[in-house]
């Protein structure tokens, strides 16, 4: 059968959807970690 | 003011991560090796089992903005607000997916990436609806007045959902007909062996659902946290 | 009871004397829906397709977009003159105002629609009088229907930056049902057929306006909340 090509590609769309979804989730947390951390030092100098 | 506790080591739920991994290697071990071909469409017939559960899955993430809407209207709490909005975000992904892998799947069966089949036509104003709603919520600055209509629109794009099935089904229909649940009882349209195939993988995106919920959510809890100490910071000076 | 629909009268008759004073969104949904129609007119090909085929989806194209004009006009006059606070503030029940925004602009789009089905019918050489009964009535509902979630989301999307943009995007997919139905509906009509024959069509419209009517109801106090 000669379309077990578009099985591969709808297959790989999905998880590449699926994976993308997930780094994109990753990054932004890092990066709101990232400012409530430095935001707390901010907080920790200010207080001494 | 409320003291919350922040989370210095984030707390990942690894048991729920372990479940979803294990589940979905499951589905596609069984998409790929387990489940007979098809007879008359061969193997392109095994988008299916990741087609319909996209499918159900944007469907259950819709449900839950229309349930977190309501909810939020009701009792005004922030919780329901990041609920929707994450919900929301989820149900778009999986519905473009399920945009991309049907005109995959109907190339070669129907001839043409696209017809103005009732089903896809549906799905594809679904899909606008609820882009519309996260187009609205990314042009209001965070806030009551974001939630509120946020919380408007998610209701009246899923009362709209029957509605717009009705229309387009008389509008025009050639997709093929639901297999899981027939007039003939549950799972009667299917074989036993697709059936389990289609379960499994079922589960495994309800699963990756949840996964992506929490992520989500705890993001959006962070943010305000942010937000909070950047005002109280502000406050202070 | 009384009271209440004073406060829808007081809101429509308010929006129908500004409205007379300067005619200024009349005449520009009127000129809006009539170039829509004359832009159609030059993208289909009349000499090879019927007229009877392609008009009620111009019609309703026309109607619609130039609608959303009205639509967008009707809450942010009141933005800019401050006057959505005053309305806000006075003892009118929130749903008083949506009803008496939902009636003014229903009356402008009919209007409208009046002023253009003469034109459409020497545009298109349709024979609309013989119809005009049936015609009328799915043109109520369609407007009806297009009003009650317009009216709710254009109170929404006054208060947003990109208001112009937000209302149609809002809109359009929200509407799809009705548009097909009022569309479907308009052409059966045309073709000469009553309005018991497509009772599904009629009975899909009546629930979208109900239902969206009803939504408003209760949730425009949350939308009209300072």
């Amino acid at each position: 059968m000669g379309n077990l090509g578009f099985l591969f590609a709808a297959n790989a769309f999905v998880w590449a959807g699926v994976i993308y979804y997930l780094f994109t989730l990753k990054k932004r947390n890092l990066s709101l970690e990232r400012d409530l951390q430095m935001l707390k030092e901010v907080i920790e100098k200010d207080s001494k | 003011m409320k003291e919350v506790e922040t989370e210095e080591t984030p707390q990942e739920n690894y048991f729920l991560l372990l479940l979803t991994a294990a589940v979905i290697f499951a589905s596609i071990a069984a998409i790929y090796l387990y489940v007979p071909t098809e007879k008359t469409e061969g193997p392109i017939q095994r988008i299916m089992y990741f087609h319909v559960p996209c499918a159900w899955l944007s469907f259950f993430a819709f449900f839950v903005v229309f349930i977190s809407s309501i909810l939020f209207l009701w009792k005004k709490d922030r919780e329901w607000d990041i609920y929707a909005h994450a919900s929301a975000e989820i149900g778009v992904i999986f519905c473009s997916l399920v945009l991309i892998t049907g005109p995959i799947w109907a190339r070669p069966i129907w001839g043409a990436w696209w017809v103005w089949d009732a089903r896809l036509t549906s799905t594809l104003i679904l899909w606008l609806i609820y882009v519309s709603y996260l187009m609205l919520r990314s042009q209001t600055e965070a806030g009551s007045m974001r939630a509120r209509y946020a919380a408007v629109l998610g209701i009246v794009g899923f009362l709209d959902i029957p509605l717009i099935h009705f229309s387009v089904l008389w509008w025009r229909s050639f997709h093929p007909l639901p297999k899981v649940i027939t007039s003939e009882g549950f799972g009667k349209g299917l074989d036993t062996a697709m059936m389990m195939t289609l379960l499994i993988s079922v589960a495994a995106f309800t699963l990756l659902y949840f996964v992506l919920m929490g992520q989500r959510v705890r993001q959006e809890k962070l943010r305000d946290e942010i937000d909070r100490i950047k005002k109280e910071k502000l406050y202070s000076h | 009871m009384r009271q209440y629909l004073n406060q829808i009268k007081a809101i429509v008759l308010k929006d129908l004397v500004t409205e007379l004073k300067t005619k200024e969104l009349f005449s520009s949904m009127f000129i809006f829906a009539l170039l829509v129609i004359v832009i159609f007119i030059f993208s289909v090909d009349l000499s090879i397709v019927k007229a009877n085929e392609v008009g009620p989806g111009i019609l309703w194209v026309a109607f619609l977009f130039a609608g959303t004009m009205g639509l967008n006009r009707s809450f942010m006059l009141e933005k800019e003159n401050g006057c959505l606070e005053g309305l806000i503030l006075t003892p009118a029940d929130r749903t008083a105002i949506y009803f008496g925004k939902l009636i003014s602009n229903l009356i402008f789009l009919l209007v409208m629609e009046l002023f253009i089905l003469p034109l459409f019918m020497i545009f298109f050489n349709i024979d609309l009088i013989s119809f005009l009964g049936p015609l009328l009535v799915v043109i109520f509902m369609g407007t009806l229907g297009f009003c009650a979630i317009g009216t709710l989301l254009s109170s929404l999307s006054s208060n947003l930056k990109t208001r112009e943009i937000m209302l149609p995007i809002l809109l359009y997919p929200l509407i799809v049902p009705v548009v097909i139905a009022v569309v479907r509906m308009t052409g059966q009509i045309l073709g000469g057929e009553s309005l018991g024959s497509m009772m599904n069509w009629v009975g899909l419209t009546l629930a979208f306006d109900i239902i969206f009517i009803g939504v408003s109801i209760l949730t425009i106090d949350h939308i009209l909340e300072e």
